[in-house]
């Protein structure tokens, strides 16, 4: 697989810092595990968190800090409770697609209607409920209404692949988009299943926007 | 009884990453005690940049160190600095703290595999000592806007509501500054 479209640096340094909300980490986390350069961009700037650490300056502890960190070296960590398992729907997708590895504990709902040739699968992160992080499945040569969005919005090509005016998107490559990129995604002959997350909400232009406005809250959309 | 005085003056990285393996090979408390006194005050201090509480500061200090203990033997000195190695048990410890704040059980870190590739493991020897330089070789400016990357968890946004600067201009001084370190590591993108 070769990949040409990367998060930027902005998105990999809030990545680093903790900064970066769940479900866009979520999608970050997926595309780093298919990307050795993009771990080792998020290695260089963890080197930087650990120098920042390293250089300050010793603030006071409390007086029995160290004898209460010293007198629990022996106890057993508490246990985690058992994690629900996670409530995945059959979203049968063909035999040779896995989906990737971080959404093993994420709950994944069945596909829903989202217009002509496009469903849609919401992802909850257990440890994240408000995270807004979907499955997208766009049909062969299908478009997606043209969108803003509020902030955010990471995509990875999980299979197929698309393209619209910020170029041609393929297995294991990151689309990035905020409110200065209106774009309407085109999947590709063989249509496109990618994973994607929204800092914010999607803007649908025209039209189609108002009604969402008005109907989005019902529908689940924001 | 142990006590953290030991020695004088910080532990520099390759005396970090000796005592931190001693810890994960022979459970040594006199090591751990070195390591508690040169990290345990500085996670304090990261933290309270953060604008966390005293209390919250200290006890992600605490629990960083306890970590770092239970841990310790998972720790691959050719893999990364020790240093960065607690900033991201650290880090991942805010995260949960906050999440914890809000009722939510926090997540299962050690699913998460980010190890870098084989050819940054070589270099990870020598890069704490490397970024120290870098950082130092920003401008005042770039480095605040880098801080403040690290110190705060709001997004750009909220870095230039505190510095009082428009949106852009905080996303570009931030992207200068993530290339000027790359320029100054001798990285290329």
């Amino acid at each position: 697989m070769s990949i040409q479209h990367h998060p930027n640096d902005d998105t990999l340094l809030r990545f680093s810092t903790g900064g970066l909300n769940a479900g866009l980490t979520l999608v970050t986390q997926a595309h780093m595990h298919i990307c050795t350069q993009c771990r080792d961009r998020v290695a260089a700037f963890e080197a930087v968190g650990g120098a920042l650490l390293d250089e300050q300056p010793a603030a006071a502890l409390a007086p029995a800090a160290f004898a209460q960190v010293l007198s629990r070296l022996d106890e057993r960590p508490a246990a985690a409770p058992a994690p629900r398992a996670p409530r995945q729907a059959n979203l049968h997708l063909a035999p040779d697609t896995a989906l990737p590895s971080v959404l093993a504990a994420c709950d994944i709902g069945r596909w829903l209607w989202f217009g002509k040739g496009i469903r849609y699968s919401p992802v909850r992160l257990p440890w994240a409920p408000e995270a807004n992080v979907m499955l997208l499945r766009v049909a062969a040569n299908c478009a997606v209404y043209p969108h803003t969005h509020a902030e955010h919005e990471l995509t990875l090509i999980l299979r197929g692949g698309y393209s619209d005016c910020t170029g041609q998107y393929g297995p294991g490559d990151m689309a990035e988009a905020d409110a200065d990129i209106l774009h309407q995604p085109h999947a590709d002959d063989e249509g496109c299943l990618c994973l994607a997350a929204l800092e914010g909400t999607m803007r649908l232009d025209g039209w189609l926007g108002k009604w969402q406005r008005r109907l989005g809250p019902y529908l689940g959309l924001y | 009884m142990l006590t953290p005085v030991e020695m004088t003056g910080p532990l520099d990285a390759a005396a970090q990453a000796h005592l931190l393996v001693l810890v994960g090979q022979t459970r040594d408390r006199q090591a751990f005690a070195q390591l508690f006194k040169h990290f345990a005050p500085r996670l304090k201090a990261f933290h309270l940049r953060a604008n966390v509480s005293d209390t919250a500061a200290e006890e992600l200090a605490q629990e960083t160190m306890l970590l770092l203990w239970r841990k310790a033997d998972s720790f691959d000195p050719t893999r990364a600095g020790v240093a960065t190695w607690v900033f991201t048990i650290t880090r991942n410890l805010r995260i949960d703290h906050a999440r914890r704040q809000r009722g939510i059980v926090p997540q299962d870190w050690a699913e998460e595999d980010t190890s870098p590739s084989a050819e940054v493991l070589s270099l990870e020897a020598e890069r704490a000592e490397r970024m120290r330089c870098a950082l130092a070789g920003l401008s005042a400016e770039q480095r605040r806007v880098i801080e403040l990357s690290f110190f705060t968890e709001t997004p750009h946004a909220g870095i230039a509501t505190m510095l009082n600067l428009p949106l852009g201009t905080v996303k570009s001084r931030i992207r200068l500054a993530l290339a000027r370190l790359r320029d100054l590591l001798g990285t290329e993108s």
